[in-house]
């Protein structure tokens, strides 16, 4: 699919226009005022990502953009430098799987639920956000959670923390994204309302039989807009409903599909289901026996975006591997490596390092797993994920190098904004201060130990009958 | 706390009207015609008269000025040195409204496909049929000055549609001055079904409002040439919408918090319909969106506690036991606990400033506001618009929020908001300006009524009064739900008192939280649990021998009078 981006100017509300979704310019006209740096970062290491890495090097950029990447560029006027003498300057980091910065993450009521959508929920207070910045990280896709087999649609963000407007947390022009779910999390759910699906089977089935309910819907409306045209035709248009909308447009190829899944067995079996649909776009989320279907994947051009090592939560996901996302890698697929937590995703520097323990990645294939192959689950890869002239502003700088056991980041901008600074992180970050709490010392926080599986929260589930299916 | 004036008369009055709906004729009322006289007018903000007169007859204001001839039928009330204002305008609460009762709700077979009913999208109802003229609530509101509303129903997503009221009347239709003023609407889901969360809630209603406007299409389209069409079925719900796009209606939402508050302009960028925003609390930082979005604002009379520094110290030093606390020496450093508590009181206490200065932000950013009541606690309404005034908002435009601007703002200039010829008879009367700390209300007329306030100080109790409590006790609390009686038992233990509330609906025996008796000023509190829920019961009352007398407040649902006797030995 082939997306065109919107230019927004700095301390206007102006657009160039050259994207041709109207509808969507109209929404970022109305609200978006989004904050856009301008940088000149000075003789740091470049870990491009995409182009090697580039000793001494300088970044200049202008208003949010990377306009130069070279040797002894002079400052221009009005541009803030940052010395980065012996420290990485690497792309911004991406987390392709991760529920913060919203307020509410499964509709779990119904098995079906694509009408849905996370950007509705957005809370840009979240210290989450902050924390996830602390870590380099600049990009996230904030995801429906994995309650039912077709969840809501989900929202790349970026960290722009500052803001109380959701709508500049939104990543603009980045292609939509939905959420599916296969094994325990729906037929759990299942098992618990006493509804559909209960089993793997089931699940295959409400996926088929929604995307057939999708497909009649998308032939009636184009038969009706067809008809329509006709003089003197005389008929009542299909009843809309969202959530058909919504389905029709996965099977047009506008929305990409993020499915939750484990076993070899239910992947082969989405692969299937997404052929027999004509569906091209198709990122696998965990897949923890990836490592058994990697050629398939390849050849399907699916991709897998997994975790570098956490196994062992639940029976489905016994059968793992840490060389998971190397072997991943190594049979061309491309591989991302996610938090889905809001702990994790301040280190995922030190997740991707693990490839290279577990399967020996080189430092550019270890850092491509949280920079550029995210960027390509999300359709992003022209924006963000490498340090390249004409792409976004976005980057973590680290003391040490970001993949070595004693890297610190110590910057990260998004835009050409400074989000995060070491050097300037107050203990109290809050954007927003509830007037009714409680103050006491020590305050506890909520905790976000991973202990738990933050893709089922909201939900209960009954794993009682695990054995059974 | 207050009683009807002539309440004879008054009584009189109603007794006729309902025999004269039978045909028979009985005494006419006495008058309907009243004079203030002598008194500070203020008729709009910025608009007073020092001294004048108000003649009020059947209903409406008949005359206002410095020079106007007292009619000889007329009752006079001398006004000397008070001050007479237009009846308040609460823009957004539930006053009067009864929550219907809530029935078993078990969770639905498929909790993905509920009923409307069963998911809160009932927009076709009508707050008209839950109205309740001996809501305490509304004389509670009326008692500090609040003379008409727009209430909603209760419910979640879309209870229903809402009317603008009047604080008095004997019918729920007699109170009617708008019917369907507004849609209603809170982004909170149902429980346990779809839409449960705000991305379905949010997703519902797009669903709904598109559903709805792609049905008045095709029924204009069938009204226009039936022949050969199939006929579009009707739908109640779907229906509901049709004068909001229209844009003849607005829709009204709950919205206090900041993000809840984005979300619903959202839903406006998107549907493009009309917007009253109710309840806010939280909308300084989105001043602009709110302008842009042309949306009708009513901000909450509810402020977060202020904190009483010295209080909040004392508690926290005796609750940290481990540390035995110094007497204080200025000149010791700080103990980074110490320095990090101080930064987050200071950080609270900033958002406390924020909230209370939210009035004064919307006045000078321009934006006409008006007031709601809905989770504001009555007897904290004046306290807290004072703490708006003090933290910027003019006492003007604190009283054009009051009167003009809602009256604008709801489409009721022609009837309400100013002290007019012509207008209906809502007025407020206070023996000092409204604003000052120590103003009481003394008089307040709804459409001509009068309704007299007590003058506080019989009511405290007395606190040299010796009474006794210990023993069990007969209770009867009028609620809307009908009388209902309990059997309360006090025990003394030293110089503490407990107790249990048990009978009437109470399944089991329930100890009372606390109980306290000064003279013979009486509080107790317990909490009941109501479907999971617990719900905190406080009764304040007044002890006479072998009777009390009172108060019992109940959580959000109100607070009904409360009697009692004391058993038997």
């Amino acid at each position: 699919m082939n997306f065109k981006f919107t230019k927004i100017k700095v301390g206007s509300k102006q657009l160039a226009v050259v994207s041709a979704f109207t509808i969507l310019l109209f929404a970022l006209t109305a609200t978006a005022q989004i904050e856009r740096g301008s940088v000149l970062i000075k003789n740091g290491t470049v870990l491009t990502v995409t182009k090697g890495t580039l000793e001494q090097t300088d970044v200049l950029v202008r208003d949010g953009k990377i306009v130069q990447i070279g040797k002894s560029i002079a400052t221009p006027a009005g541009v803030n430098v940052i010395d980065a003498s012996g420290l990485f300057v690497m792309p911004g980091i991406i987390d392709a799987h991760s529920h913060i910065g919203l307020d509410a993450i499964n509709e779990g009521t119904n098995a079906i639920t694509p009408e849905v959508h996370v950007a509705d929920a957005i809370n840009p207070m979240q210290i989450s956000i902050y924390r996830a910045l602390a870590g380099g990280c600049t990009t996230s896709h904030a995801m429906h959670g994995s309650a039912n087999s077709i969840g809501g649609q989900c929202q790349t963000i970026k960290h722009r923390f500052g803001t109380f407007d959701q709508e500049t947390m939104k990543m603009e022009g980045a292609p939509r994204t939905i959420k599916f779910a296969l094994g325990e999390n729906p037929t759990g759910h299942g098992r618990r309302d006493g509804t559909q699906p209960q089993t793997r089977m089931g699940v295959e089935f409400v996926i088929r039989e929604a995307f057939s309910q999708a497909k009649e819907y998308k032939e009636a409306w184009e038969k009706y807009n067809t008809n329509k045209l006709v003089k003197g035709f005389r008929g009542t248009p299909p009843t809309y409903s969202l959530r058909l909308e919504t389905l029709a447009e996965i099977l047009k190829g506008n929305i990409i599909i993020h499915c939750h899944s484990y076993r070899a067995d239910e992947i082969n079996m989405m692969l299937n289901v997404c052929k027999d649909f004509g569906i091209k776009r198709i990122t696998f989320q965990h897949v923890n026996e990836g490592f058994k279907v990697a050629p398939e994947l390849a050849a399907a051009g699916a991709m897998a975006s997994v975790f570098s090592d956490w196994w062992q939560y639940k029976l489905e996901v016994y059968y793992s591997t840490a060389y998971n996302a190397a072997i991943l890698v190594k049979n061309g697929v491309v591989t991302s490596i996610n938090s889905d937590d809001a702990g994790m995703i301040r280190n995922l520097y030190h997740q991707a390092g693990k490839t290279q323990k577990y399967g020996g990645l080189s430092d550019d294939e270890a850092l491509s797993l949280i920079t550029i192959n995210p960027a390509k689950q999300l359709g992003i890869e022209n924006r963000v994920g490498s340090i390249e002239v004409g792409k976004d502003a976005d980057f973590a700088i680290f003391k040490n190098h970001p993949l070595s056991i004693y890297g610190v980041p110590q910057y990260s901008i998004v835009d050409g904004v400074v989000r995060f600074d070491r050097a300037k992180d107050a203990n109290d970050m809050r954007l927003w201060t509830d007037p009714k709490e409680t103050v006491d010392i020590p305050t506890i926080h909520k905790s976000y130990a991973h202990d738990k599986d933050n893709c089922v929260q909201d939900v209960e589930l009954d794993l009682s009958d695990l054995f059974n299916n | 706390m207050q009683k009807n004036y002539f309440s004879m008369m008054v009584f009189l009055c109603f007794y006729c009207v309902q025999i004269w709906a039978q045909d028979e004729k009985e005494l006419a009322p006495v008058t309907r015609t009243y004079a203030l006289t002598n008194a500070r007018i203020i008729q709009a903000p910025g608009r007073m008269i020092e001294k004048g007169t108000v003649v009020i007859k059947d209903g409406l204001i008949q005359a206002v000025g410095a020079s106007v001839v007292v009619p000889s039928d007329a009752v006079i009330i001398k006004a000397d040195s008070m001050f007479v204002y237009a009846g308040f305008i609460d823009g957004f609460s539930r006053v009067g409204v009864t929550k219907p009762k809530e029935e078993q709700r078990e969770r639905p077979k498929d909790p993905g496909k509920p009923t409307n009913e069963r998911a809160g999208i009932t927009p076709q109802n009508d707050v008209r049929n839950f109205l309740n003229p001996s809501d305490k609530a509304i004389e509670d509101l009326r008692n500090i000055g609040f003379t008409a509303a727009q209430v909603v129903p209760h419910g979640n997503l879309l209870p229903g549609q809402s009317a603008i009221i009047s604080l008095g009347g004997r019918t729920a239709d007699a109170m009617v001055l708008v019917n369907n003023s507004a849609m209603y609407s809170e982004l909170s889901g149902a429980e346990g079904v779809y839409p449960a969360t705000i991305i379905g809630v949010m997703a519902k209603w797009r669903d709904l409002y598109r559903q709805a406007q792609a049905a008045k299409t095709n029924q204009s389209l069938y009204a226009s040439n039936r022949v050969g069409v199939e006929r579009p079925v009707s739908d109640r719900v779907l229906e509901s919408f049709y004068p909001v796009i229209d844009q003849r209606m607005p829709m009204l939402f709950k919205s206090e918090k900041l993000l809840e508050t984005q979300r619903v302009l959202m839903l406006k960028n998107d549907l493009k319909f009309p917007l009253i925003v109710g309840d806010l609390k939280e909308g300084w930082p989105i001043i602009g969106k709110l302008k842009n979005a042309g949306a009708k604002v009513f901000l909450s009379l509810d402020l977060p506690e202020e904190v009483k520094k010295d209080d909040k110290d004392k508690k926290a030093d005796a609750n940290s036991g481990t540390k035995k606390e110094e007497p204080k020496k200025e000149d010791k450093p700080k103990s980074a606990a110490e320095l990090e508590k101080a930064a987050l009181e200071k950080r609270k206490a900033d958002a406390i400033a924020n909230f209370t200065a939210q009035a004064a932000s919307f006045n000078k950013a321009g934006i006409p506001f008006g007031f709601s009541a809905m989770s504001a606690k009555p007897k904290d309404i004046p306290a807290n618009l004072r703490r708006m005034i003090a933290a910027g908002l003019p006492e003007d435009a604190a009283l054009a929020s009051l009167t003009t601007t809602p009256a604008q703002l709801l489409g009721l200039t022609d009837r309400l908001g100013t002290v007019d010829n012509g207008k209906m008879a809502n007025l407020v009367i206070t023996d000092k300006p409204y604003f000052n700390e120590k103003a009481k209300v003394r008089y307040v007329f709804v459409e001509g009524s009068l309704y007299k306030m007590e003058v506080k100080e019989t009511k405290k109790g007395d606190p040299n009064a010796k009474v006794e409590i210990q023993g069990s006790w007969s209770t009867t609390t009028d609620s809307p739900q009908g009388k209902s009686t309990n059997k309360v038992t006090f025990k003394k233990d030293g110089s503490n008192y407990s107790g249990s509330i048990s009978g009437g609906r109470l399944q089991n025996e329930i100890p009372l939280k606390s109980v306290t008796l000064e003279g013979n000023a009486l509080t107790y509190s317990y909490s009941l649990s109501f479907g999971g829920r617990s719900i905190d019961v406080e009764v304040s009352a007044t002890v006479e021998g072998d009777t009390f007398k009172g108060n019992s407040s109940v959580g959000q649902f109100g607070s009904f009078t409360i009697e009692a006797s004391k058993d038997p030995k």
